[in-house]
């Protein structure tokens, strides 16, 4: 045995050399290039989060164009519209930046089996780093790309769009600096968010190969949440106090984007506190199964339903700004479009919001359909009904977004309670725009999860590629 | 069940052996140029213990995926006898063949196909659930049977907690809990070592024909062959040898 050992060393140090010198550059490339092709990958896994980036690259752009279209105006009418454009764009901003996330770790998930294969394999660290990285940015960039055709198609219709009395034309163009910037920031995302995925494979190849790890959630991130919003709170009860405008604007957009932030920090935590207490009291497979797969990662649920979180938060913003106008009367002299204006802007907030979620639940339920075909295929082949899966899939996405809908409007109420009061956000109009756009976000993810239906159907029908 | 009513007659089973549970007739398949089975004819008795060998390609999972009312034949007939009626798998329609897959039949699959978020007991109790079994009497019976093969106390690990023939013991509780006439298994030891096989074959033949069930398993493996009280050799999705094995009991 020993002398089997001696004999095999000097082959075990030119391993261990060649481990401890890892692998080329260009190898790590050319494997990733390999494994990015459609040919090799399956166009699915390329196309999904290719898609994810190009929308929302070019939803990106025409928010961030549209919010600068308003640097136009200098005039003192002029500094309140870029206030509210600011606000707008912050509401927006967030939840878009959550959904590039998601593109962004769809495209390093659905390399996760293969790349924990590789680690298996023997591939050293940093040879599945550079093949991570690389690939989500190859992705991303061709996403980006495609986004900034987008963008150029959606810009004819957005200087069409009419605020102070003309169209804002021109103003929307950004130039290629800032849109290259724009994109540029999109790559960079997905490639943070690789490195972010990547821990997991490199500290544990296993533990992502099998999925033995449990996600655990603190319920400190509930703790940090109540007291960002109690500052934001408190800060927009005073902001009366400001002495200059840019400061005003400052903290209204950095508190509804701190407020929006925070929701990303306790949806997931809430979504599973919920789920643990369904799956122990389910009575049905269905729920079963739906509070299982919610526990599973209640991020990824948390995930799929951000969208409708962030138009509901956004939606009470919007609702209590109508009864504000509405409330105020008709305005005259450089403030006389300013009703006509905020409804406007309200409405594009609201319509980009909703993209968002129709893109986000579209995308993921796609993606989360492909990537456990076998599941499904299995399930099948024991006699579980379509139906049985159907009402699974539907539950592990509803109870999510019941959760986070009620969450997320009820942390708005709190942060504008001290900007407008009571009376503007139970106003008829406000309630009427607050419940219009849940059931319309609501809705929409019943759509998406409705419009996947024929992604479950193929694959039952051709469970060979699955298993 | 749908009463047999048009199937082609069965023949009389001799006296000393039990009658067909399951009979192929004239079972054709093919996936585009490739013909996985050419009309093929096969009996399975009550209580038998068959293993189906031969080829890669050569119509053993096909032939499994037919029996089991997976895949329809493109003809023939899957004929189930079972309490004096008779059926004919490939005649029926999707939901009802999801309906015999899971009132009847039993699987046991080479990556266990457990699913990844229940624990070991949730994904025994599916298959009860699946029968309109509630959750606590579905728990109850799915603990008795991951106690009596060996998981006493393993009821709560999710199957990445378990190692490879415990979850295939999962799986074979999975595959009988809801009272299976028929357990097939495709590949049931390929992902296993040759000690964990041994473990697994010897738990799914006694839990199986040990008890009056019947087993049906795909196999390249001439160990767990050896174990079935039958083997069938397929090439081509053809028949080419049908032999008893001496020594064993089903």
């Amino acid at each position: 045995m020993s002398a089997a050992l001696r004999s095999a060393s000097p082959r075990a140090e030119a391993i261990g050399g060649a481990a401890g010198a890892g692998v080329p550059l260009r190898v790590a490339v050319r494997l990733a290039w390999l494994l990015a092709k459609p040919s090799a990958n399956g166009l699915s896994s390329s196309v999904l989060p290719v898609t994810a980036f190009a929308f929302v690259t070019a939803l990106l752009l025409t928010v961030v164009a549209g919010g600068l279209a308003f640097l136009q105006w200098q005039d003192e009418t002029g500094q309140l519209y870029l206030a509210l454009a600011a606000i707008a764009t912050s509401l927006l901003v967030v939840p878009l930046m959550t959904l590039g996330g998601s593109a962004a770790r769809l495209s390093a998930r659905r390399r996760d089996g293969r790349l924990a294969t590789l680690r298996l394999l023997g591939a050293p660290s940093g040879t599945v780093a550079v093949m991570t990285v690389a690939e989500s940015m190859m992705l991303a960039a061709v996403g980006a790309l495609a986004g900034i055709v987008g963008h150029l198609l959606l810009l004819p219709l957005v200087q069409l769009i009419p605020f102070r009395g003309e169209a804002l034309g021109g103003a929307v163009w950004m130039g290629p600096g800032p849109v290259a910037l724009v994109a540029l920031g999109i790559v960079a995302l997905a490639a943070l968010s690789a490195v972010l995925g990547l821990r997991r494979i490199v500290i544990s190849p296993l533990g992502v190969r099998t999925r033995q790890q449990v996600p655990k959630l603190h319920w400190w991130r509930a703790v940090v949440a109540v007291c960002v919003i109690a500052v934001v709170s408190v800060v927009m009860g005073n902001l009366g106090g400001a002495q200059d405008f840019a400061t005003v604007v400052v903290v209204l957009a950095v508190g509804f984007g701190g407020a929006l932030g925070v929701l990303n920090l306790i949806g997931p935590w809430a979504i599973g506190v919920v789920a643990r207490r369904q799956a122990r009291s389910a009575r049905s497979l269905e729920r079963l199964l739906a509070a299982r797969q919610i526990l599973d990662s209640p991020k990824a649920a948390w995930r799929q339903v951000s969208g409708v979180a962030m138009t509901c938060f956004v939606a009470v913003f919007a609702g209590t700004g109508a009864a504000l106008m509405n409330a105020a009367g008709p305005l005259e002299g450089s403030e006389r479009f300013l009703g006509d204006d905020v409804r406007t802007g309200v409405l594009i907030t609201i319509v980009a919001s909703f993209l968002m979620v129709a893109c986000s639940a579209g995308i993921t339920q796609a993606s989360l359909l492909l990537d456990r075909r076998d599941l499904y295929v299995g399930l099948d082949r024991l006699g579980m009904p379509t139906g049985t899966m159907e009402a699974s899939r539907t539950r592990a996405v509803l109870l999510p977004l019941l959760v986070v809908s009620i969450g997320s409007a009820a942390t708005a109420v709190v942060v504008v309670l001290p900007l407008a009061g009571m009376a503007l956000i139970v106003a008829p109009l406000s309630v009427a725009v607050i419940l219009g756009c849940l059931a319309a976000g609501v809705g929409l993810v019943v759509l998406g999860l409705r419009a996947t239906r024929p992604v479950l159907s193929h694959v039952l029908r051709n469970p060979a590629a699955a298993l | 069940m749908t009463p047999f009513q048009h199937g082609r007659p069965l023949p009389a089973a001799p006296a000393h052996l039990p009658p067909a549970v399951l009979s192929a007739r004239g079972l054709v398949k093919s996936y585009e140029a490739t013909r996985a089975l050419a009309g093929l004819d096969l009996d399975i008795r009550a209580g038998e213990s068959v293993a189906v060998m031969g080829p890669s390609g050569g119509g053993k999972t096909t032939l499994l995926h037919c029996l089991a009312g997976i895949v329809t034949p493109d003809a023939g007939q899957v004929l189930l006898q079972l309490d004096g009626a008779t059926t004919d798998v490939a005649g029926l329609d999707d939901r009802r063949r999801s309906a015999l897959r899971r009132s009847t039949f039993g699987f046991v699959f080479q990556q266990g196909l457990l699913i990844p978020e229940l624990t070991a007991l949730e994904n025994v109790a599916v298959a009860l659930m699946l029968l309109g079994v509630d959750r606590r009497g579905a728990e109850h019976s799915a603990a008795q049977w991951l106690g009596a093969l060996g998981l006493g106390g393993m009821e709560d690990r999710r199957v990445g907690q378990l190692s490879g023939g415990q979850a295939q013991r999962v799986a074979i509780a999975r595959a009988q809990v809801s009272g299976a006439s028929v357990v097939f298994a495709d590949e049931p030891t390929g992902a296993l070592d040759s000690g964990t096989s041994a473990e697994v074959m010897d738990i799914l033949l006694r839990s199986t024909t040990g008890t009056g069930r019947t087993l049906v398993v795909v196999t390249h493996d001439d160990d767990v062959a050896r174990r079935c009280a039958r083997t069938v050799h397929l090439r081509d999705g053809r028949i080419v040898r049908d032999s008893l094995c001496p020594g064993t009991a089903a």
